[in-house]
């Protein structure tokens, strides 16, 4: 059977497609990479990187009310391998690690606590912004010195987000079809010196 | 392909076999959820996927349904009708059902989610963390006071007593650590009560701002689960270009006071994201209860369109199956009769019904091919009969008539059946008589038998009649048969017997008489006077002269009494009818005109009895005229004829003479029927026997305007049996 659409039809799907487009244009602002860098200290190699994290107001709010919001940092170690010049390589992910933070607001003392779950360290803070900023704030983050012997054609990328699944149960569907919790920032290169 | 694969999976059971193992999955899911709730959280999302996936699927394989029916319904298929409206009323139940089931738990669910959360309870912990807050501040006001004096005196002391007198003011304060600090961030120096840890809990930046800005800094720190206060305080400058320095002191909590900080600040987060997660929760709840709803409704619509369709097959083949029937087809049988309910009962009975009328057709075609046998054999025996045979019903309408009954009256009673004897009569005139005994006998209630006598072309024909009423007054059956021919053979040997006896008695005494007569002639005309011989002789004259023609009278008798048996030979008709026309040729007056055949007739015949009978035609023919003083023209003819599948010759003599008066025709062929002053009267009689006698046939007829016509048939070849 074949369908051909009568133009109305047509007009309306073009009409549809473009307030698509508008809707992610109107999509909040993600999380950003302002710097990252790689640093080879000593034998080692090491990570600095800055992230910006501009939340939502419906990401403040949750917060506020006493919701943990778990945000990923994720690295990923790249071997590439040039097979037609810079027209098409040969990626291998070498190492890739996750770095989460529970943040959460303690209402009796009024701060805001950060806690990195893979080390159990707590740090706390007066303010949400004071939190986020040293949330975002990497300095000297100690690489896997294995991959480093021979470090050409290597890339070391790293993104932002918010874990979603680790959201309360009742909170998730919202979320994962919200544009307001969609902040993830993209992969970004980190600079070797 | 893409489409064709499409095409497989849309259509048979490609989509039930699908969404029986969605289902199938889906219920491993919820039952691995339900046994380990902290499972639930990782399948949360799948069971919800899965469920919009088998929600959609369920949609298509409605919608395909709904289609189905639509289209059969369209086409006004047999049984479409039925199966919509038990659906539409299936949907209804169901719909309503479920909206009032759903409308409630929806708002149940509501109520009992937002019966969860109360003002007071909001309130009571709202003002029990102010409480914790304010105990907290009491104690951390004081602890701030202690700060402050110890920076006091630790203003005072020279850098390398530093070390000394914090340790001193540790143990002394009892706080669980003190630091010195640069407003820089650098460490001066430490005392951790904590054997295990090396480096001071650092000063977060805020810590650092607010210093800044000349303010001391007091605050409750949560610490993995425990609290501690720790509180930053300046200390004063006391020498030009000395370094700016704080003092941060981490006090321990009241273990009892910690321990209620920790409860009031616990069920304080918890209210609180339970509060927030109200909404979530109940959308979420929505959710699923919508979905199962929904799953539900789709399911049962199907299954309601699939018991329908179970319901209406059989109805379906059953109309099929009647329609069969009422087109003719007794042999339709309903495969589905397995069931126990009441449908097959029915489908069951219906097999049954259909197996009756099959025998009973088998029954009625067996005792209508008997009645046909029968019949055949009826008309068989009728049809060779050959006496006439009518039937009449009781509504005076001819019902059967065989072949002798059509022969007999001339009359076509094949053309006459189912029509009344009055109708018959309007068609054939002839048949009047007859027709008329017949209606006036049906009247009565007894068997009759009567002679009846029809006009017929050929001349006057008796019929006997017998009528016998059929059983529980049905009708009559008439059965008639010609005995023209019998009547007149009796009345041909009553006529020869006279003649035979005529001829005998009288014969004798004519010659004695006319000798008698010449003798007294002869003797006593001598001897009378002359005046009386005159009378003698005139007198014995008439005597001789009477007694001549009584002669002739009897040799008349004589001939027509006699039968000898005939001397058949081959005859070409045409030559015998020239000879015997040459001799009457020879008066000028008269007028004979012979109308050639094309050829020459040939046939078996007495030579000299066809000629005595030509002899009296022509004789006949000519006195006729003569004594009408008419002038004498004849016309003859010869031909061949074919009537009723034989070949007949059939002579003609047409005069153009007075005609045969009305009262005569039927008796003209009779002995003594003249009403001509010559002859004895026997002419004709003795044509009419001659031909007889070569079984064949004569009568007469007036021809318009003048004149008389006499038609002889005679066999050209053996007459059938």
């Amino acid at each position: 059977m074949v369908f051909i659409m009568p133009a109305s039809v047509i007009a309306r799907l073009k009409i549809l497609f473009w307030l698509l487009l508008l809707s992610t244009a109107v999509q909040a602002e993600t999380f950003s990479i302002s710097s990252v860098q790689v640093n080879h200290i000593g034998n080692g190699y090491t990570l600095d990187a800055t992230i910006k994290y501009p939340l939502t107001p419906r990401v403040i709010e949750a917060i506020d009310n006493g919701v943990p919001i778990v945000f990923l940092q994720q690295f990923e170690l790249i071997k590439s391998v040039p097979i037609l010049g810079n027209y098409w390589q040969w990626n291998e992910t070498l190492w890739a690690s996750n770095i989460r933070h529970e943040l959460r607001y303690h209402a009796l003392s009024q701060q805001y606590v950060l806690n990195a779950m893979d080390t159990n360290s707590q740090r706390n803070f007066p303010s949400l912004n004071d939190a986020l900023q040293a949330l975002g704030k990497i300095s000297g983050l100690t690489l896997p010195p294995e991959y480093f012997s021979h470090p050409d054609n290597l890339i070391l990328q790293l993104r932002s987000g918010i874990d979603l699944h680790a959201l309360p149960t009742p909170m998730r569907p919202g979320a994962l079809i919200s544009s307001k919790w969609q902040l993830t920032s993209p992969w970004i290169e980190a600079q070797w010196d | 392909m893409g489409l064709s694969l499409f095409h497989r999976l849309r259509s048979g059971i490609t989509p039930y076999l699908l969404l029986g193992l969605a289902l199938l999955f889906l219920a491993y899911l919820l039952s691995a959820a339900t046994q380990d709730s902290s499972r639930l959280n990782d399948l949360f999302l799948p069971i919800f996927g899965l469920g919009f996936a088998i929600l959609l699927l369920l949609f298509g394989i409605l919608a395909r349904n709904i289609y189905k029916l639509y289209r059969d319904f369209k086409l006004k298929k047999e049984g479409a009708r039925l199966t919509l409206r038990l659906v539409s009323l299936f949907a209804l139940l169901i719909l309503v059902s479920t909206t009032i089931v759903y409308s409630f738990s929806i708002h149940f669910l509501h109520r009992g989610i937002t019966s969860w959360f109360d003002v007071k309870v909001e309130q009571a912990l709202n003002d029990s963390l102010e409480l914790s807050r304010t105990a907290f501040g009491i104690r951390m006001r004081t602890l701030l006071r202690q700060t402050r004096m110890m920076t006091g005196l630790l203003s005072e002391l020279p850098n390398r007593d530093l070390n000394h007198n914090i340790r001193e003011l540790t143990q002394l304060s009892g706080a669980i650590e003190l630091s010195l600090w640069t407003m820089d961030g650098q460490l001066i120096t430490t005392s951790l009560e904590n054997p295990a840890l090396i480096i001071p809990s650092r000063p977060n930046e805020a810590i650092f701002r607010q210093l800044e800005a000349q303010e001391d800094y007091i605050g409750l720190d949560p610490d993995n689960g425990d609290l501690q206060l720790r509180a930053a305080v300046r200390l004063p400058i006391k020498k030009a270009a000395q370094e700016e320095r704080f003092l941060q002191v981490i006090f321990p909590v009241n273990e009892h006071l910690s321990s209620l900080g920790k409860t009031v600040q616990i069920a304080y987060t918890d209210y609180k994201e339970l509060s927030y997660l109200r909404k979530p929760l109940i959308s979420v709840f929505t959710l699923a209860l919508s979905l199962i709803v929904l799953l539900t409704l789709l399911a049962s619509i199907w299954f309601a369109i699939w018991i329908a369709r179970r319901i209406v097959q059989p109805l379906q083949e059953l109309a099929a199956g009647t329609q069969a029937v009422a087109s003719g087809n007794y042999n339709t049988k309903l495969q589905s009769a397995s069931g126990h309910d009441e449908i097959g009962f029915l489908v069951r009975s219906f097999n049954q019904m259909t197996q009756r009328l099959t025998q009973a057709r088998h029954a009625t075609q067996n005792s209508h091919r008997q009645l046909e046998q029968q019949t055949n054999y009826l008309t068989t025996v009728l049809g060779s009969l050959s006496s006439g045979v009518l039937t009449i019903d009781n509504k005076h309408l001819l019902r059967t008539a065989n072949i002798a009954s059509s022969k007999i009256l001339h009359a076509n009673l094949q053309h006459s059946l189912e029509e009344t004897i009055e109708d018959l009569s309007k068609k054939s005139p002839q048949t009047r008589p007859l027709t008329q005994l017949i209606d006036h006998q049906l009247n009565q209630k007894e068997s009759w038998q009567q002679q009846v006598e029809l006009q017929q072309k050929k001349g006057l024909q008796t019929l006997m009649c017998r009528g016998t009423l059929l059983e529980n007054n049905a009708g009559w059956v008439i059965v008639f048969d010609d005995v023209t021919t019998l009547l007149q053979a009796q009345r041909n040997a009553a006529w020869g017997e006279v003649a035979r006896r005529l001829a005998h008695e009288i014969k004798n005494p004519l010659t004695p008489i006319q000798l008698s007569a010449d003798r007294l002639q002869h003797k006593y005309l001598p001897l009378l006077p002359a005046d009386q011989t005159h009378t003698l002789t005139k007198l014995t004259n008439t005597i001789i002269s009477q007694v001549e023609a009584m002669k002739e009278m009897v040799n008349d008798f004589s001939d027509y009494a006699r039968s000898p048996g005939l001397q058949l030979q081959a005859q070409a008709i045409g030559q015998l009818i020239r000879e015997v026309l040459a001799l009457y040729q020879s008066n000028p007056k008269h007028q004979f005109t012979l109308l050639n055949s094309v050829e020459d007739i040939t046939l078996n015949i007495d030579r000299t009895r066809i000629r005595q009978v030509l002899h009296n035609l022509f004789k006949n023919a000519i006195e006729a005229s003569e004594e009408a003083q008419l002038e004498v023209d004849i016309i003859l003819s010869y031909h061949r004829l074919i009537v009723d599948e034989q070949q007949w010759l059939e002579i003609t003599f047409h005069d153009h003479g007075p005609g045969i008066p009305e009262d005569m025709v039927n008796t003209l062929f009779e002995p003594y029927a003249t009403n001509k002053t010559k002859g004895t009267g026997l002419g004709l009689a003795i044509v009419k026997k001659i031909i007889e006698e070569h079984h064949g046939q004569v009568w007469a007829e007036n021809t318009d305007p003048t004149g008389a016509c006499i038609i002889i048939r005679l066999p050209l070849e053996e007459p059938r049996s």
